[in-house]
């Protein structure tokens, strides 16, 4: 099953989702008939002794008590997805996490950042935020939000001090598998319609204060309002935990499949048992996000309703030779112990000096020097092209391996000191962003600097001056990373700054007298992943089912690629050919072969809006037309790679890195 | 009947206050806590800075021995202002708190670019790798500082606003949401940071 069909899949549960929630609302509302029936008209009829109209105003009754309680259930649940149309981040601070710095400096954070980050580059996906609940002793931990750009990763300050990297890393890898499976949509909507039958409670609890001498029926019908908005809660939950049984299970046997490591994750598990607060969560908010969690939060759940299976049961289907006891944790002295050596961004200043900017040519001092980039495509050599198979583009699509985790590590590890320190600072992440898009040529690059400080601010032109000489020799495949590592700090602009950033990153690609299809994609990354944090509404919908209508802006999108890798037209026709016969084929329509004017910057901005909104097949289906285009001339340019990246992130199908053969 | 449609009625006027109430506190909790985190990313640079300027001045005590005066200036404004920023971190947008590490900051600017304009006469000093990589570092950190500042005043400003805002303001004062405080450095002439110039 690869990752388009378990997107399918999730939204086929969702809709079975919404096929039981009809049946318990259903449900609700005869009893709420039943009782309004028993206690308004009961004493309606006594005074209208012998009126033939009873039967009428019981479909009245019943009309009425229906409204009402789907007037209720709706607003409720509506109220709540639109607090949680804010993604990951309202789950997380709605369970008092705070969000970690991303240029932390204490040593467990800066673990924990560590293991996120490099997940994210492993998946290929933007780094998420990164929230702790300091309160929660347990250890637990949770991924929320509607997508990639903006989710958000929750542990308790008991996970981020007792756990050791590995077993870190097992349980984040965990929570990323959630990630990749499309599982936070259905949770958010779980959670949106539970409170909306919760709801119903909270009408009762208010009924109950009603006083005078008319206040009985009141007062009793509060009371079945809250043992039938109880009754309902209960069925949500059964589907609640029905629902995130499976999945744990899923996300477990994924996390091993991705660090290779059961020990860790077990590791983990062991730890949930041995120590006193297992994973239990203080929180009270915490029933109503308990099927997110990695492991049961709450403080007793009875068969059926348990949305985790036994601990025991996790913990043997990882290491068989488990003998159920639990080793007992001790909450480690110095926390500095388990920790990783520090970041060298991290490190104190007064340690070797890098050379002044002032003297050229730099003298390289031995310590500051990073060790170099890991050379995933090296030059392509005579007689030894690189190639791709273009099914082993789309197969890893959403199932990064364990060597792309190591991949990810080791790129982590090279990145100069100075960029790293910069993509987890705002003000750096913003003039690492500019930096990208700064010319090679001297005087184009003074212009585009100038208009940067007109834009932004004298600050932002100097930070990106600073760090120019280094962010020239990253090389391709290093940037897209880069960028996702440089999202959690660009995130936290403020609303104004990120407005002038917008402005500014527009203006510099316009400056560049050449159209460069990798720098817009960049720009579209950032930008895509960004918006969803400053405009939480503009939210995609699936709009497109079919391929058909789409016909022109896969033409759209295929020219443009194949222009991209080509020298010139005529080896463009044939790279281009290549795509669209399969895909023709699928959409039973020839795919049109559009002259440069009409697949330019513009067009292919609205066609990839477009194919965003449609399902995961055609996303699939055009994803690979683009391989094969960009694999025509048997040999992957690291550009052309890192575009096919960039395409796919557009699509919200995060391809993990591409590795060395 | 008319008993069943009172009843509906206050149902749905209960229901709505619940919501708003709900809303306007969260909304208001959200902001408050994006502009305490936004304080945080302040405190960062803050602390980066504090950390550099003893070294600083360990460097460039063997070329300045006779302008021992500014040095211990220095270090004084240093420490003044790195305990008013703890105060503040504590509590950040306390009005009596933010105007201590204001004026603590502008203090501690106005000194650093004294003790910068002394280093001009000493070529020697100006010659010093470390001081030359001291001075950069500072003059970037004094910029995210500033890129800091404007991102929390944005969030102040958010908040404060929305805390005065019809219906909010109803919720503001009986859930005790008080008025955040702007950083702002006060005097006009040490609004830059001060200027590394060789």
């Amino acid at each position: 099953m690869d990752f388009f069909e378990r997107q399918e899949k999730a939204r086929r549960h969702t809709a079975f989702l919404v096929v039981y929630f009809i049946v318990a609302i259903v449900l609700m509302i005869v009893a709420v008939y039943l009782v309004v029936a028993l206690i308004f008209t009961g004493f309606e009829l006594k005074n209208a002794e012998g009126d033939t109209s009873g039967a009428w105003s019981q479909i009245q009754v019943f009309i009425g008590s229906a409204f009402a309680t789907l007037a209720v259930i709706s607003l409720g649940s509506f109220f709540r997805t639109l607090a949680l149309a804010r993604g990951g981040r309202a789950v997380a601070e709605m369970l008092d996490g705070r969000l970690v710095n991303s240029n932390s400096t204490d040593p467990n954070e800066r673990k924990l950042l560590n293991v996120v980050e490099e997940m994210a580059i492993a998946s290929g996906v933007p780094v998420p935020q990164v929230y702790v609940m300091d309160g929660e002793a347990g250890i637990n931990a949770f991924a929320a939000g509607h997508s990639a750009s903006d989710a958000a990763i929750s542990v308790t300050h008991g996970a981020m001090t007792m756990l050791t990297r590995d077993e870190l890393q097992g349980v984040i890898a965990h929570e990323y598998s959630h990630l990749l499976n499309g599982d936070m949509k259905l949770n958010l909507r779980l959670m949106g319609l539970i409170f909306g039958i919760l709801c119903l409670t909270v009408i009762g609890r208010i009924l109950l204060r009603a006083r005078g001498k008319n206040a009985a029926p009141f007062l009793a019908l509060g009371l079945a309002l809250i043992i039938i908005g109880w009754v309902g809660v209960l069925f949500g939950r059964l589907i609640q935990a029905a629902v995130s049984r499976q999945r744990e299970f899923l996300a477990d046997a994924a996390a091993v499949q991705f660090t290779r490591n059961p020990l860790g994750l077990a590791g983990a598990l062991k730890k949930i048992g041995g120590v006193a607060e297992g994973s239990q969560l203080q929180s009270h908010r915490a029933e109503e996000a308990s099927h997110l969690f990695f492991a049961n939060g709450l403080k007793s759940e009875l068969f059926g309703f348990a949305t985790h299976p036994p601990l025991i049961e996790r913990i043997r289907a990882l290491d068989p030779s488990f003998d159920g006891k639990y080793p007992s944790v001790v909450l480690p002295d110095t926390p500095a112990a388990a920790a990783p050596p520090p970041l060298p961004g991290a490190s104190p200043l007064v340690q070797p000096p890098p050379p002044p900017r002032a003297q050229p040519p730099p003298p390289p001092l031995p310590t500051a020097k990073p060790p170099p980039l890991p050379i995933v495509r090296p030059p392509p050599l005579p007689g030894a092209p690189t190639i791709v198979a273009q099914q082993a583009v789309i197969a890893d699509i959403g199932q990064p391996r364990t060597e792309h985790l190591q991949y990810s590590i080791d790129l982590h590890q090279a990145v100069p000191p100075s960029i790293q320190t910069a993509a987890h600072d705002p003000l750096g992440a913003h003039a690492l962003i500019c930096a990208f898009l700064l010319a090679d040529d001297a005087a184009v690059r003074e212009k585009q600097l100038e208009e940067l400080g007109r834009a932004t601010s004298e600050a932002v032109r100097q930070e990106t001056i600073r760090i120019w000489p280094d962010v020239q020799d990253i090389p391709p495949h290093a940037r897209i990373p880069l960028v996702d590592l440089a999202l959690p700090a660009l995130r936290r602009l403020s609303p104004g700054q990120f407005e002038q950033f917008r402005g500014a990153v527009n203006k510099l690609i316009g400056s560049d007298s050449e159209t460069d299809l990798f720098e817009f994609m960049l720009q579209k990354i950032v930008m895509r992943h960004l918006d969803t944090r400053f405009y939480p509404e503009r939210r995609p919908v699936t709009q497109f089912y079919d391929l058909r209508p789409l016909v022109r802006d896969a033409g759209v999108l295929l020219s443009a690629t194949a222009y991209a890798g080509a020298d010139d037209a005529t080896q463009a026709h044939a790279a281009f050919a290549k795509g669209a016969e399969s895909l023709g084929q699928i959409a039973r329509t020839e795919i049109p072969w559009l002259p440069p004017t009409e697949c330019d910057l513009t067009h292919l901005d609205a066609a990839l809006d477009r194919f965003a909104q449609s399902v995961p097949q055609i996303k699939k289906n055009v994803l690979t037309a683009c391989a094969e285009t960009v694999a025509f001339d048997a040999l992957i340019q690291p550009r052309e790679a890192e575009l096919l990246r960039a395409i796919a992130d557009a699509l919200d199908c995060p391809i993990p890195p591409f590795l060395q053969a | 009947m008319m008993i069943l449609l009172s009843c509906g009625f206050v149902v749905l006027i209960g229901l709505f206050l619940v919501i708003f109430v709900i809303g306007a506190y969260n909304s208001l909790v959200t902001l408050r806590n994006r502009y305490k985190n936004a304080y945080a990313q302040i405190d960062v640079q803050l602390k980066r800075r504090y950390d550099l300027i003893p070294n600083l001045v360990e460097t460039a005590k063997g070329y300045l021995a006779h302008e021992r005066g500014t040095l211990e200036a220095v270090i004084t404004a240093r420490n003044a202002a790195a305990t008013a920023n703890t105060r503040a971190a504590q509590n950040p947008g306390d009005a009596s708190a933010m105007k201590e590490i204001s004026s603590a900051e502008s203090a501690l600017s106005g000194v650093m670019g004294r003790l910068f304009a002394l280093a001009e006469a000493y070529p020697n000093l100006k010659a010093n790798t470390t001081m030359l990589n001291l001075m950069e570092e500072l003059t970037s950190t004094e910029n995210k500082v500033s890129f800091a500042r404007q991102a929390y005043n944005d969030a102040v400003m958010g908040y404060n606003t929305r805390r005065e805002v019809f219906p909010t303001n109803l919720i503001a004062g009986p859930f005790h949401f008080g008025p955040a405080e702007l950083f702002v450095i006060e005097k006009p002439e040490q609004k830059d940071a001060p200027k590394v110039s060789f």
